[in-house]
């Protein structure tokens, strides 16, 4: 079991940088997701970090331990790939065994290493199929086993479950997540879902553009995000240009009172998440809060998305609040501890 | 995409669209095979001896009989063989390391890739003439030598062509087949192979390692099929042992067409007798390597 650390982390193709100043730090056993969208870089990272790739600059440490100059082969780190890659020439138990025979260990203790992981990853009896023969999921499962079975310090995955279906890809969540309880494995988890990253991680690293924007807790990410396009990643909506002064944020609907530290008057941006904003039908309900009308609705099953005209603003709503209809007047209330005001202004909309 | 990627999608999806391209392709299929059937029914019928021209119409399987129980048969049985399974086993031995080495290459040198396409291209026979000018008694190689001093006169050359071992058809054969097996293992190679090669260093393989047990097995297919076509190919070819080969033994294809050309009319069912025989061998060879491909591909290795 081992720690990982990477440190500013450059990674070019041919000429073109693809990653560039990638920091990030994961404590053993730790399971971390790295959160980016197609083409961010995110499988570059996992295999420079592999060893399939050279990085132009920085450090890759496992155990505190530079491993740059190491070969695939040599380094203490497995990956599972995107698509299962499963050798087709060769059986379940075969594809499964084969880094511990590549390693030399007896033929009695790979069986034994086989059996107990085909266990874990629910397997059992499947040992004999042809690879060709298992469904996707299946494919997927041989696949982490065949990586499992190496207990590296380190266990890589590259968006492991995207060719899956729904449910079978929240299935494989908690399979994944309580076999990394288990074996208590440091993983590095890539995956372009947000709910998926944030339901798996302990750490979380969102990467846009090759670079990381943010890194930390799940809920860090998710109600504190660094700046406006974090939040947007993580299905943020509502953002306002104002001034923040004396715990009141002036904006154009209006000065909201926040619980946020009193600024200097200086233009900056605030949020607030659409499932925060409270909705109330009439005013009788309630008093005060920002008074709009209805404009356009799309039901999303648990709640309701709504489209609210207040004065010339449109504000965005998630709300369990019955149904609604167009032209409807309604009344938001904004919370003053779930407005998020940005350190400074990086909102450039 | 909620989609695995496995063989058995792949094959789905050519099952549907396989029905109407059948039938689109019917009238084309219709002629090849009256064209390509009828022939060899009417061959049949002559190496069974339906001869009507020369006042032969009593079926026999005499001609098959007579063409092997002749010692002659057999030692141009034995001379094909050779000539085809050496310049088989050759040219499959250089493709594997060639089809690595242009694979390391990638795209940096492409003009290697076209020069090694070049052979493709050029009919057997000017191989052949080009093989017997370089190679011959008098031919370019030996004068070269004469002219450095290597050897007197160009007498002292080795017999290469029309020789005892085949050297000249065996070259020909291997200079012109490589390009051919090595496109279709570097087409393995590019498709499945650079995937399972970096999923195997992962899994801590050396570099032997990974040759013996990953990038042999991935070719294995392809580098058999395309093998058994040079193999049936070189087996059935004649215009090369026609030119390079000695007048005895001969290869079967030669021996084939002499017989069939014989001002002796008798001669002919024989000629055709052989033809069939060496037809026989050939889509034993054409039927194993379908069967290799099929089964690597429902393995999801793209061949
Ligand atoms: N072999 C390559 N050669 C050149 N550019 C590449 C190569 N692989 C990926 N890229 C580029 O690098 C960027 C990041 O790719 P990748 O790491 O695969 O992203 P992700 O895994 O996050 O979808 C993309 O813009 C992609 O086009
Ligand atoms: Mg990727």
């Amino acid at each position: 079991m081992g720690s990982l650390v990477l440190k500013d982390l450059a990674i070019h193709y041919d000429r073109q940088v693809v990653v560039e100043d990638f920091n990030l730090a994961i404590g053993e056993g730790e399971m971390a997701a790295l959160l980016g969208p197609s083409g961010a870089g995110k499988t570059t990272i996992l295999k420079a970090v592999a060893g399939l790739l050279a990085p132009t600059r920085g450090d890759i440490l496992i155990d505190g331990r530079a491993v740059n100059t190491l070969p695939p082969e040599k380094r203490d780190v497995v990956m599972v790939f995107q698509k299962p890659l499963l050798f087709p020439f060769m059986n379940v138990a075969q594809n499964i065994a084969f880094g511990l025979k590549m390693r030399g260990d007896g033929s009695e203790r790979r069986r034994t290493a086989v059996s107990r992981i085909l266990e874990l990853t629910r397997l059992e009896g499947l040992g004999g199929r042809k690879v060709h023969a298992l469904s996707g999921g299946q494919q997927q499962r041989v696949a982490l086993a065949r990586a499992l079975v190496l207990e590296p310090a380190v266990l890589l995955m590259d968006e492991p479950l995207s060719n899956l279906d729904a449910n079978l890809r929240q299935e494989m969540r908690e399979l994944i997540l309580s076999i990394q309880s288990e074996l208590k494995i440091t993983t590095l988890f890539v995956t372009h879902d947000q709910s998926e990253a944030l339901m798996m991680a302990q750490r979380l690293a969102l990467l846009l553009g090759g670079r990381l924007r943010q890194a930390g807790t799940p809920q860090d990410l998710f109600h504190r995000p660094a700046d406006p396009e974090v939040a947007r990643f993580f299905g943020g909506g509502n953002f306002f240009k104002g001034r923040l002064q004396g715990g009141v944020f002036e904006c154009a609907l209006g000065r909201l009172p926040v619980s946020a530290a009193s600024g200097n008057g200086h233009v900056r941006t605030a949020t607030i998440r659409p499932e925060d904003i409270q909705l109330t039908l009439d005013a009788a309900g309630r008093p005060g809060g920002l008074a709009g009308r209805v404009v356009r609705t799309r039901f999303e099953g648990t709640a309701t998305r709504a489209w609210i005209e207040c004065d010339v603003h449109e504000v965005m709503v998630l709300t369990a609040a019955g149904e609604l209809t167009l032209g409807q007047e309604v009344r938001l209330h904004f919370p003053p501890e779930k407005i998020r005001v940005f350190p400074e202004d990086k909102a450039s909309e | 995409m909620d989609r695995a990627e496995t063989g058995v999608d792949a094959r789905t999806r050519r099952g549907t669209g396989g029905m109407p391209l059948a039938m689109l392709l019917l009238p084309a299929l219709a002629v090849t095979v009256l064209l390509f059937g009828g022939g060899l029914a009417l061959g049949v019928l002559q190496a069974l001896g339906y001869l009507p021209g020369a006042g032969l119409t009593r079926l026999t399987g005499a001609h098959f009989i007579r063409v092997l129980s002749d010692p002659d048969f057999f030692l141009s049985f034995g001379i094909t063989l050779y000539v085809s399974v050496v310049s088989t086993l050759l040219a499959a031995g250089i493709s594997v390391i060639a089809a690595l080495v242009l694979d390391r290459l990638a795209g940096q040198y492409r003009p290697v890739h076209f020069i090694f396409q070049l052979p493709l291209t050029v009919p057997h026979l000017v191989i052949a003439v080009a093989v017997m000018f370089l190679l011959a008694p008098a031919g370019l190689l030996a004068r070269i030598a004469v002219a450095v001093g290597l050897i007197q006169t160009p007498a002292e050359f080795p017999l290469l062509v029309n020789d005892r071992w085949s050297v000249g058809i065996i070259l020909t054969y291997v200079w012109k087949e490589i390009p051919f097996i090595t496109l279709m293992l570097l087409a393995v190679l590019r498709n499945t192979g650079r995937d399972l090669i970096d999923v195997g260093r992962t899994l801590k393989a050396s570099a032997w390692q990974r040759f013996r047990h990953i990038t042999l097995p991935t070719l294995f297919p392809a580098l058999g099929a395309a093998s058994l076509i040079v193999f049936a190919y070189t087996f059935g070819a004649f215009e090369v042992p026609y030119l390079l080969g000695r007048t005895h033994p001969m290869t079967l294809p030669v021996r084939a067409y002499k017989d069939y050309s014989d001002i002796d009319l008798m001669a002919r069912p024989e000629g055709i007798a052989t033809g069939l025989l060496i037809a026989l061998v050939v889509a034993a060879a054409v039927v194993i390597a379908q069967a290799l491909t099929r089964a690597a591909r429902r393995r999801g290795i793209v061949i």
